[in-house]
């Protein structure tokens, strides 16, 4: 049968930015898929060797625009390492609490992105927008800001808690536990849902360790690598919580990862909440100043469990700024790998796919 | 951090595949004007370990050998250091440039690039 080439994007509602799939299909199946990137390159990793070291978290927190304090607390991790600057007990259980729920906010986009790219219906989308946005307010409560908080700074965050904060954001966790046996119910229990992602999109644990995939993707083939327990960061040892993995390595698997992981997610930040109380130190960083500390280490690698993935900063310092910082977006390699996975399946399933794999357009490109 | 020749390059890759190195976390380069260092990040995940390679180049000949039929996720890494360094990646066929806006020219990520200045295209 003639192959026939279809071109889908740059400009697709469910490319989750600008992204352009170019799909051979003989007749509904797909025979190769060749994503097309760069529309939203913009040069970061040059970016900042024009910058001093703390002028660049607002160009840090733009990489992965649902989860901006992750990708800033791995690049502020990069400098602290290369500055040699310690974290106290209490900054690194505050900044757990906050890259937690940066985490969860991140999943329920997730979840509101995927049912909505399957075009189950608008419930899904709906809740899992309207928690987020729970989550946005709980942050904006503690850094200032709604969606780009810039507030990490060497050796600490930039404020303290409110005091309502605490109880904001147990209020909210328990509203949450409750809230995540409707989306059970409704979405991963869902017949319809499950026909939908059930052996779709299957990657299996050797080609999952070979393409490199990380993250969801990595774990829901059966890997059990979580950079927060094996490679493990301020205080992540002591708390209480478990890399969770499933094997299947399809469409569902990668959901319902997800799912687990904000369960988890919620038992460390209550857990954090606890000991943070007896933590020593203070939880404010440095104040920025454009004359930093002089770099003590000339090569610095940091990785850490972002919510897309594992995300790595190799940095080259220099006296005030970096000589040249290598950025690892977990979602470039995801998206690489995914001709292997589509291949054979239906165009139809194409975008329950790439649902899955969590693509934010903006990192993949930098 | 483990520097090698670039003829040993494959050789080593093989060899650290061979120990159980068998997931590929990174490939990136840094451009230090002299040298242009291109730095194999791999990882065991059995002995949950990393292994850094650096490989020192000349500037005047940047091909290397493609590691693409060794880590599969290889690909997409060597067309951006292709693009972004200008490094020759021996042993695979010339493909479309990955990042897709840009025009081609010159090698942003080399110190030498000036912004506006015309390059031609190799």
């Amino acid at each position: 049968m003639a192959i026939t080439r279809i071109n889908i994007g740059p400009v697709h509602p469910s490319t989750h930015g600008v992204a352009r799939l170019v799909v051979d299909l003989d007749g509904d199946t797909i025979v190769n898929v060749e994503p097309h990137i760069g529309y939203l390159h913009r040069g970061v990793e040059k970016l900042v060797e024009n910058r001093m070291y703390m002028q660049s978290p607002p160009y840090m927190e733009k990489i992965d625009y649902v989860a901006p304090m992750a990708v800033d607390e791995l690049y502020v991790a990069t400098v602290e390492k290369a500055l040699n600057v310690e974290v106290s007990e209490k900054a690194a259980y505050a900044r757990i609490i906050l890259l937690e729920l940066q985490r969860i906010a991140s999943h329920l986009f997730f979840i509101g992105s995927v049912t909505n790219d399957l075009g189950q219906s608008f419930t899904g989308f709906m809740w899992g927008f309207m928690d987020r946005d729970k989550i946005l307010k709980l942050l904006e409560n503690a850094t200032g800001q709604r969606m780009f908080y810039v507030n990490m700074r060497l050796g600490g965050i930039n404020r303290e808690f409110p005091q309502d904060f605490e109880y904001q954001t147990k209020e909210f966790l328990d509203y949450l536990e409750k809230r995540l046996k409707d989306y059970e119910n409704f979405i991963e229990k869902n017949p319809i849902f499950i026909q939908r992602m059930k052996g779709i999109g299957v990657l299996n644990i050797d080609d999952a360790i070979n393409l490199g995939v990380t993250g969801h993707v990595l774990r829901a083939s059966g890997v059990k690598y979580d950079v927060r327990k094996n490679n493990t960061y301020y205080k992540y040892s002591e708390l209480n919580f478990h890399t969770k993995i499933l094997s299947d390595g399809d469409n569902l698997s990668r959901f319902r990862i997800r799912m687990m992981e904000i369960r988890e997610s919620i038992r460390l930040i209550r857990d954090s909440f606890y000991k943070i109380q007896k933590a020593d130190g203070s939880m404010i960083g440095m104040p920025v100043k454009l004359f930093s500390p002089k770099p003590t280490n000339k090569i610095s690698i940091v990785n850490r469990e972002l919510p897309r993935g594992e995300g790595l900063m190799y940095m080259v310092a220099d006296d005030k700024k970096p000589y040249r910082l290598s950025i690892r977006a977990p979602t470039f390699i995801n998206l690489a790998a995914l001709n292997k996975i589509a291949k054979g399946h239906k165009l139809a399933d194409l975008f329950s796919i790439f649902g899955t794999l969590d693509m934010v357009m903006a990192d993949v490109d930098r | 951090m483990l520097s090698i020749e670039r003829k040993d390059l494959l050789k080593n890759i093989e060899q650290s595949y061979a120990e159980g190195y068998t997931y590929l976390v990174k490939i990136t380069a840094v451009d230090y004007v002299k040298t242009i260092n291109l730095i194999y990040i791999l990882r065991s995940l059995d002995k949950n370990q990393d292994k850094i390679l650096e490989v020192i180049l000349d500037p005047a000949d940047l091909s290397v050998e493609t590691i693409t039929h060794i880590y599969q996720g290889a690909d997409w890494y060597e067309r951006e250091m292709q693009e972004m360094f200008g490094i020759k990646i021996k042993g695979r066929r010339a493909k479309r440039l990955l990042l897709e806006k840009w025009d081609g020219k010159g090698y942003p990520l080399r110190k030498n690039f000036e912004w506006g200045k015309s390059y031609e295209k190799e």
